[in-house]
């Protein structure tokens, strides 16, 4: 029987002074891979920050494993989750640095191990092991984007969410992302996907865009 | 005592040095004489009230007007650091009046208690311009120290939510913060301390001597409220951090806007 990773339920969330995706309903199977597409403004950005429980719902509800989100629950679901930005801060210092730092987090200290696993992972996403001594500032928008979800990846959680963290990637490192995530077969991904032949080979495509149960027209 | 007194018309004279000034401003055409002229009756009012309420309250002596009178400093202070801070009144006043009391009362009763360890010590005499040095440098390094923090989280919001979404505990995603704001605040007493004595004579030393007071008198009294500044700056600043964030950041994690005064963007 297959779990359920994520149950949103009639969901609308507050963006700016706007309301977005009301009354968004959507189950995602554990293991399950979804993107999310949509014109710009409604609301996939907004709806991974709901996810990660920073933005409290309007109306409506999420559950993660079966447990509802709120205020109380939300720190400990956090530790079952990783986030990609699509313009990650990932802050001052070197690249080291910034690896090593999550895994000074309690949550994360017995993980700290993972880091063993750098090399492999800069060579698969095509990264110069030498970037290790770089200072962050001085990175592209690309190496970030690589970074961050190198970060992701060494957290190992139950599921993963990528807000177009192939956006500022050329194809062929964009390619190297999906072929990378592709091993991990056990990890629930919710990506938001911009090129339509990519969220269509990456799994089932969900558009936000189009009006929503309960929203008029 | 031998403190030479000052008459009311020699007094008056030494307005007459602030002539000097005002020509040279006149003459450069700065906009500074109204300014200066408001700077120098504010001054004088001021200090002339407080002159009087001391001499008032050192002539009675009680410990409820002596605490009367720190109340009250306190509460000035915590007004100028909201100000300064450009921070809401209503979201951190009562944090940091409990920070300014911790980091005045700790160092201002081990000064009085265990360093000077005399009954006179607790005469109004004393405690007031101790507990006056230490609570201005507290008022210092709390108006940089909080204003540090929290324009720190406001312009790297998103650096701090993703250390949350990688796992932290509040506590540790503002860690960076806290250290940034704190090595802030703590700056200028570091700096003071170093080159203390080698530029002009401190405040309290030039009042042990003024006062008839031996130098090396005057030295430990320096280096005495030297350290007791320094670990109050320490104690409030890290309390007006800790404190204030208690209440201004959500359940969720996020800053709370309402904390600042000025709107990041538009509206309110």
């Amino acid at each position: 029987m297959q779990k359920t990773a994520l149950a949103i339920d009639d969901l609308t969330l507050q963006a700016g002074d706007r309301e977005v995706l009301n009354g968004f309903s959507l189950q995602l199977e554990a293991a399950g891979r979804l993107s999310l597409t949509g014109r710009s403004g409604c609301g996939k950005s907004t709806l991974l920050r709901a996810l990660l429980g920073f933005v409290p719902p309007i109306r409506g509800s999420i559950r993660i494993f079966d447990q509802e989100l709120t205020e109380d629950s939300c720190w400990q679901l956090r530790t079952r989750m990783a986030y990609v930005d699509q313009e990650p801060d990932l802050g001052e210092g070197t690249v080291d640095a910034f690896l090593a730092r999550q895994f000074q987090y309690r949550h994360n200290r017995h993980l700290r191990y993972n880091l063993s696993r750098l090399p492999e992972l800069f060579d698969r996403l095509l990264l110069p092991a030498s970037l290790g001594s770089k200072e962050l500032p001085t990175l592209s928008g690309g190496e970030k984007q690589r970074l961050a979800l190198i970060a992701a990846l060494l957290l190992e959680r139950d599921i993963l969410l990528l807000d177009e963290a192939t956006a500022a990637l050329d194809s062929e490192a964009a390619g190297a992302v999906f072929d990378l995530l592709d091993n991990y077969r056990q990890t629930t991904i919710l990506a938001v996907v911009h090129d339509p032949f990519r969220a269509a080979a990456f799994g089932r495509i969900v558009d936000l865009g189009r009006p929503q149960r309960g929203e008029a027209g | 005592m031998s403190t030479i007194d000052i008459g009311t018309g020699n007094l008056a004279l030494a307005y007459l040095l602030l002539a000097l000034p005002l020509a040279l401003m006149l003459w450069l055409r700065l906009p500074l004489i109204s300014e200066t002229l408001i700077a120098a009756l504010r001054m004088t009012l001021q200090l002339l009230f407080v002159g009087f309420y001391l001499q008032w309250i050192f002539a009675l002596n009680s410990l409820p007007a002596t605490g009367l009178w720190i109340l009250m400093m306190l509460l000035v202070a915590d007004l100028a650091i909201i100000r300064g801070a450009n921070l809401r009144f209503r979201a951190i006043a009562g944090p940091v009046f409990v920070a300014l009391l911790i980091g005045t009362l700790l160092p201002l009763l081990f000064f009085l208690l265990i360093i000077l360890a005399r009954p006179e010590a607790m005469a109004a005499q004393y405690v007031i311009p101790i507990c006056g040095m230490i609570l201005g440098n507290c008022l210092r390094a709390d108006i940089i120290g909080i204003r540090t923090f929290y324009e720190a989280l406001r312009r790297e919001e998103k650096s701090y939510l993703y250390s949350l979404a990688q796992g932290a505990m509040r506590q540790e995603a503002l860690q960076p913060f806290t250290r940034k704001a704190f090595q802030a605040a703590m700056q200028p007493t570091v700096s003071s301390m170093a080159t203390i004595g080698l530029v002009a004579l401190p405040g309290m030393m030039t009042g042990v001597i003024l006062g008839g007071g031996d130098p090396m008198t005057a030295i430990k009294y320096q280096l005495a409220i030297m350290i007791a500044i320094y670990a109050g700056t320490a104690l409030t600043v890290i309390s007006a951090i800790r404190l204030t964030a208690a209440g201004n950041i959500s359940g969720r994690g996020r800053v709370v806007v309402a904390v600042f005064a000025t709107d990041g963007k538009e509206g309110s």
